[in-house]
């Protein structure tokens, strides 16, 4: 029985290879996990953006490119020009011997505040070689919203790959091989647990691959090792139940989207919502994957905790598969 | 009139499938979401931990010079969790943040690290000055870190009065911003409506070509582009419909929806033309899946930007959904630009014309893959 699941998935992945589509869906969340290395940098660094006149102050941009992003224009007619932009741009112009802040009107408050205490700070002489403090840092350096792009990527990976699983098992469908699977020795179900392997195969490389691109190699190996396969787990749920139920890719494309629906609403709840509106999403896998996932990524959680999410994935998808488990069956017929 | 008919029967077969009814089911459920989950101000509170290692005296002044700055506010006595230990603390809260005066400095050490913000000791140094002392995680921007470091230079009195007599001049004074919840709709009408044009399209022709429709197409009177159009006329309808479930219980009549469907429809065009141009390359949804996959991805990176003010690069800005999402921005907005969703309408117009146009090329040639 496991041998012949094990030349399914084998020759399924051979097939795969060669038809570069596996090789896609395996390369396509490293490139997003590089740009994810790309991108958060970036977004780290956000800080005011100001315009200010070429030459007219030198000491003054030197001052502010400190503090906040500047950029040097011709004259005041370029610098009001590129505060009417679509972007969040702040002028910073002479006028009676001082400065007056230039703004469009549509900025957050938090934008034209920050510009403010910048000017008052350089108009009133402060400098940094003066400065009256001591930062102490704990040695953290991934930021908080990279972290939870990863964890995102990783949900995908999870969700895309039980697509992945999905349409796998509809193309035997409309091939009509599942029936032709009666005259082979192979049983119907290893038949499509063979198929599922693959994903679940693209679903572990590519989530180990993203942590260590994205610089999370001293995460606790053993914890994400063990959330990863509960992952795997998770994608085969969905593969299984997608690509069973679907009876055309039309189905199974209008299903991925409905999926995506708990899979944000469980990040957003985690992310925006208190403690007690939290119970709302204690029903979705994808909460406690992103709840599990996310004390892996800030080395905060210990092992019973993490036993305990995992535990309550796996009944999740076990109580899932249970309850459909008679439908499969029919549908495997 | 081939083009009307084809369109009529794409349509009524559409309303027979089960996706016509998912995307429906999809945009009630997002509305719900939008009135019942996602409130018209999402309050986002800052968290600080301080510790005041100051003469009683100057602690008092300084505590009191706090609480002038908050009227009405009045400290309430908590107790904290960090590392396993209690703390008790004095919290100072207020709509955008919550100032938590701890007794020691291991409180804040323990506190900033648990809690992964910002904790500060604020003490006294040789010149009777005050002088402060950072925990920050480590991640911090240097720029950030740089204003912090000279926060302690001038006296907090003066700066705040400097700041309030600091003129700025607004280049328009009518700008009446969305409140959070309208805010999140261009995003959502981006996404769910006009990107996913884009992967419908193609599962559609892999439908299709799987059951050789494109091919029988070839025998008959029609052009194939009529065929290609057919469908994208159902996508958007679709996107139409989905589209206005989410706006209009929101908006109401207070946009220009002449202006709406317009974008709607141009970006809409756009996406499905993309979707077709990525289906002429495979044979089926599962080897196109990789390439798909990518796009909607790609795509989606812009709405990073529109959340984060301030962070606009110059590649973002040419991903085609930035400009959708801050057509649809300014279409919502109360005094919008018209304008900007006028150009970027006719941007995705012309750009889906000759994104069809190759298409309708390639499969003219090869009438299947």
């Amino acid at each position: 029985m496991f041998k012949k699941i094990w030349n399914i998935f084998i020759r399924d992945l051979k097939v795969n290879m060669r038809e570069f589509m596996t090789f896609w869906i395996i390369i396509a969340p490293l490139l997003l996990a590089v740009g994810i290395n790309f991108i958060s940098p970036s977004i780290n660094d956000t800080s005011v953006n100001l315009a200010l006149v070429e030459n007219e102050n030198p000491a003054q941009a030197d001052f502010f490119d400190d503090f906040a992003h500047v950029e040097l224009l011709g004259d005041e007619q370029k610098v009001e020009d590129r505060v009417r932009a679509r972007d969040d741009v702040v002028g910073v112009l002479p006028k009676d011997g001082g400065y007056y802040i230039m703004a469009q009107g549509n900025e957050p408050e938090s934008i034209v505040e920050y510009s403010k205490l910048l000017n008052v700070l350089y108009e009133s002489d402060v400098k940094l070689e003066d400065a009256r403090s001591e930062i102490i840092e704990f040695d953290r350096t991934v930021p908080p919203l990279k972290k939870m792009l990863v964890n995102i990527l990783l949900l995908f990976i999870s969700v895309l790959t039980g697509m992945l699983i999905a349409l796998n098992i509809l193309e035997e469908k409309v091939d009509k091989t599942v029936s032709a699977i009666n005259v082979t020795p192979t049983s119907r179900s290893a038949f499509i647990l063979g198929k599922g392997f693959t994903g679940m195969f693209v679903a572990l490389f590519s989530s180990i691959a993203c942590l260590l691109i994205t610089g999370f190699y001293n995460v606790n190996i053993g914890q994400a090792a063990l959330l990863i396969f509960s992952l795997t787990i998770l994608s085969l749920i969905i593969g299984f139940i997608q690509g069973l139920n679907s009876s055309d890719v039309m189905e199974a494309a209008g299903s991925v989207k409905l999926l995506f629906l708990p899979l944000a609403g469980s990040i957003a709840g985690y992310e925006l919502l208190t403690g007690n509106w939290q119970i709302f999403f204690y029903w979705s896998p994808f909460y406690w994957a992103y709840r599990a996932n996310d004390m892996i990524l800030s080395k905060s959680g210990t092992w019973p905790q993490l036993l305990l999410f995992i535990g309550i994935i796996l009944a999740i998808c076990g109580a899932v598969y249970a309850v459909l488990a008679p439908r499969i069956a029919r549908k495997l017929q | 009139m081939k083009l009307l008919s084809s369109f009529k029967k794409e349509l009524i077969l559409a309303s027979r499938s089960f996706y016509f009814y998912i995307e429906v089911i999809f945009s009630l459920v997002i509305l719900a979401i939008l009135l019942f989950a996602v409130p018209e101000e999402i309050s986002t509170t800052s968290t600080q931990y301080v510790y005041l290692n100051l003469p009683k005296e100057v602690k008092e002044i300084y505590t009191d010079t706090m609480l002038e700055s908050v009227p009405g506010i009045e400290p309430e006595e908590v107790e904290l969790e960090a590392d396993g230990k209690t703390y008790d603390a004095q919290l100072i809260a207020t709509d955008e943040e919550e100032f938590y005066i701890v007794d020691s400095e291991e409180a804040v050490r323990n506190l900033a690290y648990s809690e992964q913000v910002i904790g500060a000791v604020i003490e006294l140094d040789d010149s009777n000055q005050l002088y402060c002392r950072y925990y920050l995680q480590g991640y911090e921007s240097t720029r950030l870190k740089n204003l912090l470091s000279i926060l302690f230079n001038e006296n907090m009195g003066v700066l705040e009065e400097r700041i309030e007599n600091q003129e700025v001049v607004s280049l328009t004074t009518d700008y009446e911003p969305l409140n959070d919840r309208e805010n999140t709709l261009p995003p959502l009408v981006a996404f769910s409506s006009c990107l996913m044009g884009m992967f419908i399209m193609a599962s559609y022709i892999f439908l299709d070509k799987n059951e050789g429709v494109i091919k029988a197409y070839a025998v008959t009177a029609s052009p194939i582009w009529q065929y290609l159009m057919s469908k994208i006329f159902v996508v958007l309808v679709t996107s139409v419909v989905s589209g206005l479930i989410i706006v209009m219980p929101i908006m109401r009549f207070r946009i220009n929806y002449g202006l709406f469907l317009l974008l709607l429809l141009s970006t809409g065009f756009f996406a499905s033309s993309l979707g077709l141009l990525i289906a002429s390359f495979y044979n089926n949804l599962a080897k196109a899946f990789g390439a798909i996959y990518f796009l909607i991805i790609l795509l989606m990176v812009p709405a990073i930007a529109y959340f984060i003010p301030g962070w606009d690069p110059f590649w973002i800005k040419i991903i085609p959904t930035y400009p959708l999402m801050q057509g649809f921005k300014e279409i919502i907005l109360p005094k919008g630009d018209i304008a900007y969703p006028l150009i970027a309408s006719a941007g995705f117009l012309a750009g889906g014309i000759i994104v069809f146009a190759i298409t309708n090329i390639r499969f003219k040639k090869t009438l299947s893959v």
